[in-house]
C-alpha cells in the first residue's frame, strides 16, 4: 500500500498516456481529456505543500529567536495576507484583485520593484566577473572571448557604426556554430529526458517516494 | 494619487535593493524575504481564484458535478504529507502525476528535441544561390553537431581520429556556443538595469522620456 | 605589488559606478541610433501582420518581474500589433507571477499615459450588444459609438473584453494545461483572470481550442517556451513564436532552424527590433522602450569590452599569467 501500490500508479499512468498518443482512439481522447482537466485541479494543492513548509520554517525560526528571526515577519504577514487581502477581506477601492486594490498595489509596486531590481543586480555583477575573470590564457578561452566580444558588439546599434561585418560575424556565429553547439546540448538533455521518464515510469527511479520510502 | 504613491514605493525598494551594491543592509534583507512572502501569497491567491474555485469548488457546489471528488480528493492527499503517520498517502497524487506526466512527455519530447532536431541537422550543403558564408555555415553545422555529440560521449576515451579529432573539434564549437552565450548574457543583464534605470529616470522623477 | 596588480585588485565598487554612469548619461543624450531588423524578428512581424479578425493569437506571459526589463516590450508589442489588425488575443501566464505580468502588460497597453494606448472596454459594459449578437468588430465599434461613447483623444481604438482579448492567466502545471487547451481553452479556463464566464465570450466561441488558434507567442524567461513546441507544436502543429531574454536566446536557436518556431525575439535588441517594424509601418505612433534603451546597451556593452581589454593587458603585462595565485579584490 506504502510503495507498491504508487509505484504501480506511476507505471500504468505512465504506460496508458504513452498508449495514448500512439492509438487517437475515441476513448482514448476522452480519457485524455479528463486527465487535462483534473491533473491541474489535483496539482494545485501541492501548492499548500510549499506554503505550509515555508511557515513551518519561518514560524520555527521565530518561536526559537534564530538569527534574523525578525524577518520572518516579512515573509509570513504577507503570505497570509495577500489571499487575506485578496478573498476574504479586500480592502481595496474596487475590491479584491483588481486594480486599484492593496493586493495589486502590494504586487505591482513592492513584488515587481525589488525583484526587478534584484535581477538588475546582475548587470554589475558581470561587468566586474569580466574584468577580472574573463582572460585569454589558452587558445579554446581565446576563442570563446572572441565569440562574445563579436556578438557582444553585433547586437547593439554602434557594432553596425563599427562596421557591417560585425553585426553579420555576430549572427553567423549565432546561426551556425553556436546552433551546432546547442543542438548537441540539446540532443543530449533530450536522451537524458527520455531515460528519465522511462526510468521513473517503470520504477527504477524511485527518489520521489521520498524520505526512506518505508 | 494611486499611481503615484505605487510609484515612490516602488522607487523605494528599487534604491533600498541597489544599496546592497555598497553594502548589505537590514533594508535589503528585508526586501529579500518580503519578495518571498509576496510571491507565495499571491500564488496562492491566484491559484484559488482562477483553478481551485472555479474548477473544483463552484462545480461540486452546484450538486452535479460529483465526479469531481476524484481529483479534490487525490489533492487533499497532498496535505497528509504533514501528518507523519499517514504521509505515504502524498504518494498516490504524486506517484498519479508523476506516472501520467513521464507518459504524456515521452512521445512530445522525443518528436521534438530528438527527431525534430536530427531531421533539422540533415539539410542540403548547397543550393542554388546561397552565398559562400551559408555554405560554410551549413558545413560547420552539420560537422560542428557531430563533432560537439562526439565531446558529450563519454563512453569511450576520446582517442583516435574519430573520437580524438571529432571530440577536440567538438570542444571548440562549444566554446563558440559559449562565447555567444556570454554576449547574450552581458546584454540581458544590461537590459534588466537599463529597466530599473528607465524607471527611476522616467517613471519616478520625469527627467527621461 | 606594481601597478598592473594594483588595479586588478581595484575596488569593484568602482567598476559598478562606471556601469552606473553609462546606463544613466546616454538617456540624457539620445543618440537614437538605428536598430536594424533581423529575418529572426521579421518573419514574426509578417506572420502577425497577414492575421486578421477571424483569426486569433495566444500570447503566454511565461516571465517573472526580474526579466520584465526584456520580455514586457515584445509582449507589449506584439499584442498592440494583434489589437491593430482586430486580431483576438488570448494572454495566459505559466507561473502566478508571470500572470501578474500579464496584468501589468494590460495595465500598459490601456494606460491613457501610454502613446497610442488602447481603449480597454470590460466585458460587462458591452453586455447589452453582445446579447443583441452584435460582436463582428466593426459592427460592435459602430454600435458602441452610437450608443454615445467617443474613443478618447490619443488612442489607438477600442478594444472589447472577450472579443479582442480573453485575460486567461495562470493555471497550474502549464505544460499539461497547454495539453488541455488544445482539447478545449473554456474546460482550462471556466473563468478569466476577472471572473468573466469565458464559455460567454465570442472569441471563445469562435476558438474553442488551440486548434483553431493560429499563433502562440511565448514571452519567456523561463523554459515554458520549450513546453509550447512539445506540447503545443509537435502535438498539434500551432506555429509558435519565441520572444526571450537573452541569456535563453542562443539556447534555441536549433528550434528556429528546424522550424518548429517561426521566429524569435532575443532580449532587449529582439523587442526593439519589433518596436521599429511597428513604427516604421505606422501601427504604434514611435517606438518604445526598448528601442530607447539599446543606446545604453551600446555604451555598457563598449565599457564591458574595455574592461575585459583593460583586464587582460593587466593580466599578462603584469606577469600573472606565470603566477598560480591572484587576491582577490572586493
Amino acid at each position: 500500500m506504502k510503495r507498491t501500490v504508487p509505484l504501480m500508479i506511476v507505471m500504468v499512468g505512465g504506460i496508458l498516456m504513452i498508449l495514448q498518443y500512439f492509438i487517437p482512439h475515441q476513448i482514448s481522447q476522452t480519457v485524455f481529456a479528463y486527465y487535462t482537466d483534473w491533473t491541474p485541479i489535483i496539482v494545485a494543492f501541492a501548492l499548500v505543500l510549499g506554503v505550509g513548509s515555508l511557515t513551518r520554517i519561518h514560524s520555527h525560526k521565530i518561536r526559537r529567536k534564530a538569527k534574523n528571526w525578525q524577518y520572518s515577519y516579512a515573509v509570513l504577514i504577507p503570505l497570509f495576507g495577500m489571499p487575506v487581502l485578496a478573498h476574504i477581506w479586500p480592502v481595496s477601492l474596487s475590491g479584491g484583485m483588481e486594480s486599484p486594490s492593496i493586493f495589486h498595489f502590494t504586487f505591482m509596486h513592492v513584488q515587481v520593484s525589488i525583484q526587478a531590481t534584484m535581477f538588475s543586480l546582475l548587470a554589475f555583477y558581470i561587468a566586474s566577473a569580466a574584468f577580472r575573470a574573463f582572460r585569454a590564457k589558452s587558445a579554446l578561452a581565446t576563442v570563446l572571448l572572441l565569440s562574445a566580444v563579436v556578438v557582444m558588439l553585433g547586437q547593439v546599434p554602434i557594432g553596425e557604426l563599427l562596421g557591417r561585418w560585425l553585426p553579420e560575424t555576430g549572427l553567423w556565429i549565432l546561426r551556425y556554430p553556436n546552433l551546432a553547439a546547442k543542438r548537441a546540448i540539446m540532443l543530449g538533455v533530450g536522451f537524458g529526458m527520455l531515460a528519465t521518464n522511462l526510468k521513473i515510469i517503470f520504477g527504477v527511479e524511485r527518489n520521489w517516494l521520498g524520505g526512506t520510502g518505508k | 494619487m494611486y499611481e503615484t504613491i505605487g510609484i515612490w514605493v516602488g522607487a523605494l525598494f528599487t534604491l533600498a535593493i541597489y544599496s546592497f551594491l555598497y553594502k548589505e543592509n537590514p533594508i535589503y534583507r528585508l526586501a529579500e524575504h518580503l519578495v518571498v512572502g509576496i510571491s507565495a501569497g499571491y500564488g496562492m491567491a491566484i491559484t484559488y481564484q482562477i483553478t481551485v474555485k472555479p474548477r473544483l469548488i463552484d462545480p461540486l457546489l452546484s450538486g452535479d458535478h460529483w465526479i469531481l471528488l476524484i481529483p479534490g480528493i487525490l489533492g487533499i492527499l497532498y496535505i497528509t504529507r504533514f501528518i507523519p503517520r499517514i504521509s505515504w498517502l502524498s504518494r498516490y497524487p504524486i506517484g498519479f502525476y508523476m506516472g501520467t506526466s513521464m507518459g504524456v512527455y515521452f512521445p512530445l519530447t522525443m518528436k521534438a528535441n530528438v527527431l525534430r532536431q536530427l531531421e533539422g541537422a540533415m539539410v542540403p550543403l548547397y543550393q542554388s544561390g546561397m552565398a559562400w558564408y551559408e555554405v560554410t555555415g551549413n558545413i560547420i553545422m552539420i560537422l560542428g553537431t557531430l563533432a560537439a555529440l562526439i565531446y558529450f560521449f563519454f563512453s569511450k576515451p576520446h582517442k583516435g581520429l574519430f573520437f580524438g579529432t571529432g571530440s577536440k573539434i567538438g570542444i571548440w564549437v562549444i566554446m563558440v556556443g559559449f562565447g555567444a552565450t556570454f554576449g547574450f548574457t552581458v546584454m540581458g543583464r544590461i537590459s534588466l538595469l537599463i529597466g530599473r534605470i528607465q524607471y527611476l529616470l522616467g517613471d519616478w522623477l520625469h527627467v527621461i522620456e | 605589488m606594481n601597478i598592473w596588480g594594483k588595479m586588478l585588485n581595484i575596488d569593484r565598487r568602482w567598476i559598478f559606478l562606471g556601469i552606473g554612469v553609462v546606463s544613466i548619461v546616454p538617456f540624457f543624450i539620445n543618440f537614437g541610433m538605428p536598430v536594424r531588423t533581423t529575418r529572426e524578428v521579421e518573419s514574426i512581424y509578417e506572420y502577425v501582420d497577414e492575421l486578421g479578425s477571424d483569426n486569433a493569437i495566444f500570447i503566454s506571459f511565461d516571465f517573472a518581474p526580474g526579466t520584465q526589463a526584456e520580455n514586457m516590450p515584445m509582449s507589449v508589442a506584439v499584442m498592440r500589433h494583434a489589437f491593430y489588425n482586430d486580431v483576438p488575443v488570448f494572454m495566459t501566464a505559466n507561473y502566478p507571477l508571470h500572470h501578474g505580468m500579464m496584468l501589468a502588460a494590460m495595465d500598459y497597453v490601456f494606460n491613457p499615459t501610454t502613446e497610442g494606448f488602447y481603449e480597454d472596454v470590460d466585458f460587462e459594459d458591452w453586455r447589452e450588444l453582445r446579447e443583441a449578437g452584435v460582436t463582428a468588430k466593426d459592427e460592435l465599434v459602430e454600435a458602441w459609438e452610437n450608443q454615445g461613447n467617443q474613443l478618447p483623444d490619443g488612442a489607438t481604438g477600442w478594444v472589447f473584453e472577450g472579443r479582442d482579448y480573453a485575460a486567461l492567466g495562470y493555471a497550474p502545471v502549464f505544460s499539461l494545461v497547454i495539453l488541455g487547451l488544445t482539447v478545449s481553452i473554456e474546460t482550462q479556463y471556466p473563468v478569466d483572470a476577472h471572473g468573466n464566464s469565458t464559455g460567454e465570450m465570442p472569441m471563445l466561441q469562435e476558438h474553442k481550442s488551440l486548434r483553431e488558434v493560429d499563433l502562440a507567442l511565448t514571452s519567456s524567461g523561463s523554459g515554458a517556451c520549450v513546453w509550447w513546441v512539445t506540447f503545443a507544436r509537435e502535438k498539434i502543429g500551432l506555429p509558435i513564436a519565441f520572444g526571450l531574454t537573452a541569456v535563453m536566446a542562443t539556447d534555441y536557436f536549433p528550434y528556429l532552424q528546424s522550424g518548429q518556431v517561426i521566429g524569435q525575439m532575443g532580449g532587449l535588441r529582439g523587442a526593439a527590433e519589433y518596436e521599429v517594424l511597428l513604427a516604421e509601418n505606422g501601427i504604434t505612433p514611435s517606438t518604445d522602450k526598448a528601442f530607447v534603451g539599446m543606446d545604453v546597451q551600446s555604451a555598457a556593452h563598449l565599457l564591458i569590452i574595455l574592461l575585459i581589454v583593460m583586464g587582460n593587458i593587466a593580466f599578462f603585462a603584469g606577469g600573472f599569467h606565470k603566477k598560480t595565485l591572484l587576491k582577490g579584490g572586493r
